[in-house]
């Protein structure tokens, strides 16, 4: 075994068990906060798997938009939540569990079957670094083409959902003044949120 | 087979950079003194003392941004292939760049107009 096989099997061995121990705690730690930055972690690990395997460009946008975005979005709705509510047992729990477990092991073997009849060779030589990522933008731009316009349709109805969405007005009660706080997610012509001191 | 042209370096700087938080800690733990007396115990928070929780609620509007912030990084990272690619795909490839953007320019002036973009 050579040097470089060698580093590489320890990288593949690190990131794996940061995924699998970063995933169970997202799973069973009780505070979600936790959970949410473990997430992140885990997010990075499968990068770092995505890096081992030649596929920077693919590593590159999982940083990007796994642990940039939509992380910090699961972070941000988390901490929209005030405080710990206590939360009722849920009736028929263990039948739930069964049920869940049930259908995650059904995924597991239908996971083992793609891994076992898929034919894992590669037509052709490996594009390596900067050369994946032409390959990637060359296929994008041909024979991808639809898909990659209609992605831009599909992130415009996104956009515009989540903006109908947020303009609902939802009114709070500010924790520390007790008065009604305008939280509506765009701001209207209520109170500013940073109140110039000086006029007031 | 390894071959990730470049990256030795970037292995040597995970390495160091995971080092530094070990080693400052570990140093902290062995050359410390030992005491809890005072204020040892508290979280440091820029010389203040530390209010209530570390689980506060944000304010809302944090949200909307979030959310606008990964329309266009996803918009991002599927252009970055077409700028790579540039010299070879062509003049055709221009125009369907042109058109992907075209199409978020309108959900850009969407959020615009609705405000979306505003604090206050």
């Amino acid at each position: 075994m050579s040097i470089s096989n060698s580093t590489e099997l320890i990288c593949f061995l690190v990131l794996a068990f940061v995924v699998i121990l970063g995933s169970l705690g997202v799973v069973l730690l009780g505070n979600i906060v936790y959970s949410a930055f473990l997430l992140g972690g885990v997010f990075m690990a499968v990068a770092g798997l995505y890096l081992l395997l030649n596929a920077s460009f693919v590593a590159a946008a999982q940083v990007l938009v796994y642990v940039g975005a939509v992380n910090v979005l699961i972070l941000f709705a988390i901490m929209l939540v005030n405080k710990r509510e206590d939360l009722k047992p849920i009736p028929g729990l263990q039948l739930r569990r069964f049920l869940s477990a049930g259908i995650c092991l059904g995924l597991l073997v239908l996971m083992f079957r793609v891994v076992l009849i898929t034919p894992w060779s590669l037509p052709g030589p490996a594009a390596i670094g900067e050369g994946a990522t032409v390959r990637i933008g060359e296929h994008l731009f041909t024979d991808y083409l639809l898909p990659f316009e209609l992605a831009s349709v599909l992130l415009l109805m996104a956009m515009i959902g989540a903006i109908v969405l947020a303009r609902r007005d939802i009114q709070t009660v500010d924790v520390g003044t007790g008065n009604e706080v305008n939280q509506s997610l765009i701001e209207k012509a209520g109170t500013p949120l940073l109140v110039d001191k000086t006029t007031t | 087979m390894f071959s990730l042209p470049g990256y030795d370096a970037f292995l040597g700087f995970l390495i160091i950079s995971a080092a530094v938080p070990i080693l400052a800690l570990v140093t902290n733990k062995v050359l410390a003194p030992k005491s809890s007396a005072g204020e040892r115990e508290l979280t440091y928070e820029s010389g203040m003392e530390p209010i209530g929780g570390a689980w506060i609620q944000f304010n809302i509007r944090y949200y909307m941004f979030a959310l606008v912030f990964v329309i266009f990084d996803v918009e991002t990272v599927f252009l970055y292939p077409w700028a790579v690619a540039f010299h070879r795909l062509g003049l055709l490839a221009f125009i369907e760049a042109l058109v992907f953007i075209a199409i978020l320019v309108v959900a850009l002036a969407y959020a615009w107009r609705k405000g979306a973009l505003e604090w206050s």
